[in-house]
């Protein structure tokens, strides 16, 4: 490999020309000799690999800023990612990472101070379809998965991402049996509901209804501990962030969801304990409860200050502790039953 | 037909095996840690398969499950001969099951335990780690760094072959979104992670970052492991040494001597001594990358193959589920006598279980590599260990290796503990919870903030300040309260009483042993517990001679104080 940079030193527009011409017989060819077909692959995959190490740099050098963006300027002037992304399955594994790191690095590449990714994806939007389908590919999905992480960086594709119909589809991705691709679609459905605040403030309010249904009947109610312990964690993240306080508030109005909260509080898993009680405690803090909710909490205020007199955390937690004291004194202010 | 070689190659690359729990029966258990444990197992619907399963109790540990995602992904997506990769990974309930290749003759940390406590011959040496390298070459290529390097880690398989395995810890550059994280010859690595006996200087000082070559030292401290069965220091508790050089009047020769034991009759080659040197250089940047390291002549003249191993390594070896059921039965002959120290501190590494013992981790800030003496020499950290609270944290789940998150170094005395012995835990509690100092606080008030010292340097830092002698307890630099003559001597009392204790459960076991011996009909078995009784034999007599030691400090302690009162 050494040698071929040595003998002839191409510029990283070469490179990607190349890609892209091998990627396109990669992709047509099924006709030519094996042994052809072979050498082609072969050389498809050092260039994939040379991309690779222009974006990251290699053990001796540093990445030139100069060559990354002649690099990022040259694979987005023309189809390249839509062809890489195609052919994905038609690579062998290493070539397959080398390609995933490289759509990785090209989203965040800056050109004159634009992410020019973010403007071919959102003309090739289409792109993100194929690889959220990719979770239902066991070969395919953790490439695909890592590549769709990154391109939601965007807020315009995280933004297409949630408002199309496959929102819905994560709820049953991130139960897949296999544990490290459920794992990865709960990575990407995380990321989808908490990195870009105002554009999730926004889906949350126009899809309120549907998704919280969803949300607590399938994982919130989920007969799968992971799945469980993953959403009410996630839950409480998404209600915590201040841009969505018109979400909390709603959420915490319903006698429905506090019931699956409560008895979420009751589980004999620790961890999902602690976890419902930081959705729980925003229940009780509540100043405008519905009276609904305050007949829920006067009828079980003996079980709830029981339950939090030795209700603690594995290490000393300051937060945990004001937070309970605060739900407990809001309890005890309750009247008696 | 191109088509069909490629299916054909991803087929063999990834067979699925199924994903349910009743596909699968578990026949033994081979390992435990504090929430994983690992099990040999067989796979029914294919052909009864032979796996091994790895069982992480998934509520009892914290972490993030950021963390189970990376260590499967990287097992499933890592393909390299000296790899180990995971068949696959499914929940069962609370619990993850990850599915493994089963490697036949165990981990080397447990083969060397069983086999040979004195380390491995440099033949042997030289091929494994030449394997470890080529894992390591394509690990680092991958962007990946292991992060926990030891013989614990390496596995091997009855017909010799080698893979590095548990990836628990390691981390990605490509996945580390730190502001400098974007090239591979950077540091962009902060987090401490890893065994301490094995960490790089630049891991355990991780503000500065650190890269693959924190691997590199490891990768040293591994060959030294190795070539003497144990690595750098574990022969001798950190503390201990720490006391010889703070006390350096009491001559303690202990160190020096056993040095001198351990390296009689054996010689190690120039070659192999040179390579080593290359990997524990102080400056990360000086270290060689695992590529050039293959071409070092150490592994140029290696030309042996797997069967080498098989001849002179695990020939005669017991089956990796008894190596592991003796060194159960040598754990549950263990009185717990008074368990008041935290359980989750503790570290409870598989291959250290499967050996029959634990090791009490001690954070060491850097390392001075002896080529002469082919041996490490320590330099002690001089933060104080607030400072170190705040910097070291618990980075590994299933508590399987942990870096204690809450260091606290309980007593010189009471750690002065060997480590090999069976029990430290109980005894020991009680006096964690005193208000002893800990002397990682004494010479962090004491000495400069240089954290280069080698044993000459550490031996100055009692002198350098007369007016707290050696082993003052309850220094008001760390404490508020001044010398306190009650508490000290409640506290001698209680070490005295806890090296009585010490004794009476040594005795005890071996009572239990010889007993069992005489029962016990299985000529294999008996082997191994003669062999255990003599080990036994020969810890009681070094816990004679610290017995003696201590009542000597003791002493010492008794006439520091009645000068003090007297002052």
């Amino acid at each position: 490999m050494k040698g071929l940079f040595k003998s002839k030193p191409r510029t990283p527009v070469d490179v990607v020309r190349q890609t892209r011409d091998l990627l396109m017989y990669c992709e047509r060819s099924s006709d030519t000799r094996e042994s052809k077909r072979e050498e082609k692959m072969l050389e498809l995959y050092k260039n994939i690999r040379e991309m690779k190490s222009i974006l990251y740099g290699n053990s001796e050098s540093e990445p030139v800023s100069e060559a990354c963006a002649q690099l990022t300027q040259e694979f987005f002037r023309e189809n390249t990612l839509r062809l890489l992304i195609r052919c994905l399955p038609k690579l062998n594994l290493e070539a397959r990472k080398d390609a995933t790191q490289v759509v990785a690095n090209l989203q965040r590449q800056q050109v004159h101070s634009k992410l020019i990714a973010s403007d071919y994806l959102e003309q090739n939007i289409d792109l993100m379809d194929i690889l959220i389908e990719g979770y239902e590919n066991t070969d395919m999905a953790l490439h695909y998965g890592a590549m769709l992480r990154e391109c939601i960086r965007h807020q315009s594709v995280a933004r297409y991402v949630l408002e199309s119909a496959h929102t819905k589809k994560f709820f049953d991705f991130i139960q897949l049996p296999n544990f490290d691709i459920a794992a990865d679609a709960a990575a990407t459905f995380k990321e989808l509901l908490t990195r870009h605040k105002s554009t999730v403030a926004e889906f949350l309010s126009k899809n309120y209804d549907w998704f919280f249904a969803d949300y607590n009947s399938k994982l919130l109610e989920s007969t799968n501990y992971i799945t469980r312990r993953q959403a009410v964690k996630l839950l409480g993240d998404i209600l915590l962030d201040r841009s969505n306080s018109a979400v909390m508030t709603r959420y915490v109005s319903s006698r429905d969801n506090l019931r699956i909260l409560m008895n979420l509080l009751r589980e004999s898993s620790k961890s999902i304990q602690i976890e419902a009680f930081h959705v729980f405690k925003l229940f009780a803090a509540n100043q405008n409860k519905p009276a609904d909710i305050i007949s829920i909490l006067v009828a079980n205020k003996s079980k709830l200050l029981r339950l939090f007199a030795d209700f603690k955390t594995d290490k000393e937690d300051e937060q945990f502790e004001a937070d309970k004291a605060q739900v407990v004194k809001e309890i005890e202010a309750l009247p008696g039953n | 037909m191109s088509r069909q070689d490629q299916d054909h190659h991803e087929i063999t690359r990834r067979v699925q095996f199924p994903l349910a729990s009743n596909s699968y029966r578990i026949l033994y258990e081979i390992g435990v840690g504090v929430s994983a444990v690992v099990y040999k197992a067989i796979c029914l619907p294919m052909n009864s398969t032979v796996v091994a399963i790895k069982s992480i109790d998934l509520d009892q540990s914290r972490a993030d499950f950021d963390n189970f995602r990376r260590e499967t992904k990287i097992m499933s997506l890592l393909s390299h001969p000296n790899i180990l990769n995971a068949h696959c990974s499914f929940t069962v309930d609370r619990r993850l099951w990850v599915v493994m290749p089963f490697m036949s003759a165990g981990s080397l940390q447990s083969i060397i335990s069983s086999s040979f406590p004195d380390g491995l011959s440099e033949p042997s040496i030289s091929l494994v780690l030449k394997e470890i390298l080529n894992a390591l070459s394509y690990l680092h290529d991958q962007g990946h760094l292991h992060r926990d390097i030891k013989a614990g880690n390496i596995l091997i398989d009855s017909n010799g072959s080698v893979k590095l395995a548990d990836f628990g810890v390691s981390a990605s550059i490509y996945e580390s979104n730190s502001a400098r994280g974007w090239s591979l010859s950077s540091s962009p690595l902060t987090d401490v992670a890893g065994t301490p006996y094995w960490m790089a200087p630049e891991v355990i000082h991780s503000h500065n970052g650190y890269g693959f070559k924190a691997d590199i030292w490891s990768f040293g401290i591994t060959a030294l492991e190795l070539a003497h069965g144990c690595p750098p220091l574990s022969h001798l508790p950190l503390s201990k040494s720490l006391l010889l050089k703070i006390t350096k009047r009491f001559r303690f020769s202990d160190y020096e001597k056993h040095e001198k034991d351990k390296s009689k009759g054996k010689k190690f080659s120039k070659g192999f001594k040179d390579m080593v040197g290359l990997c524990l250089d102080q400056d990360p940047s000086k270290r060689p990358t695992a590529e050039k390291l293959l071409k070092h002549p150490f592994f140029k003249s290696c030309n042996k193959g797997p069967d080498f191993l098989v001849k002179n390594v695990l020939q005669g070896l017991a089956s990796v589920e008894e190596r592991f059921r003796v060194a159960k039965t040598l754990q549950s002959l263990q009185p717990v006598v008074n368990d008041k120290n935290d359980s989750t501190d503790e570290d409870e590494n598989e291959g250290d279980v499967i050996s029959g013992r634990r090791e009490k981790q001690r954070r060491i800030s850097g390392w001075n590599f002896n080529e002469d003496g082919f041996k490490l020499d320590p330099v002690f950290p001089t933060e104080s260990s607030t400072e170190d609270d705040s910097v070291v944290k618990q980075v590994r789940f299933g508590g399987e290796t942990i870096i204690k998150s809450n260091i606290k170094i309980p007593s010189v005395l009471v750690q002065a503990e060997k480590v090999t012995t069976l029990h430290e835990d109980s005894t020991v509690g009680e006096l964690t919870e005193s208000n002893l100092s800990s002397p990682a606080d004494q010479v962090g008030s004491s000495s400069s903030s240089s954290d280069q010292q080698g044993m000459g340097g550490g031996g100055e830092l009692g002198e350098s300040s007369p007016s707290s002698p050696g082993l003052v307890v309850g220094n008001s630099t760390s404490s508020e309260q001044g010398l306190d003559r009650e508490r000290v001597l409640h506290d001698i009392v209680l070490i005295r009483r806890s090296v009585e204790e010490e004794r009476r459960i040594l005795l005890e076991a071996l009572r239990v042993l010889g007993a069992e011996e005489a029962v016990d009909v299985a000529t294999t078995r008996e082997e191994i517990l003669t062999q255990t009784i003599e080990k036994l034999r020969s810890e009681l007599e070094i816990e004679r001679k610290k017995n003696l030691e201590l009542e000597m400090e003791v002493e010492f302690l008794k006439l520091q104080i009645s000068s003090r009162t007297s002052d």
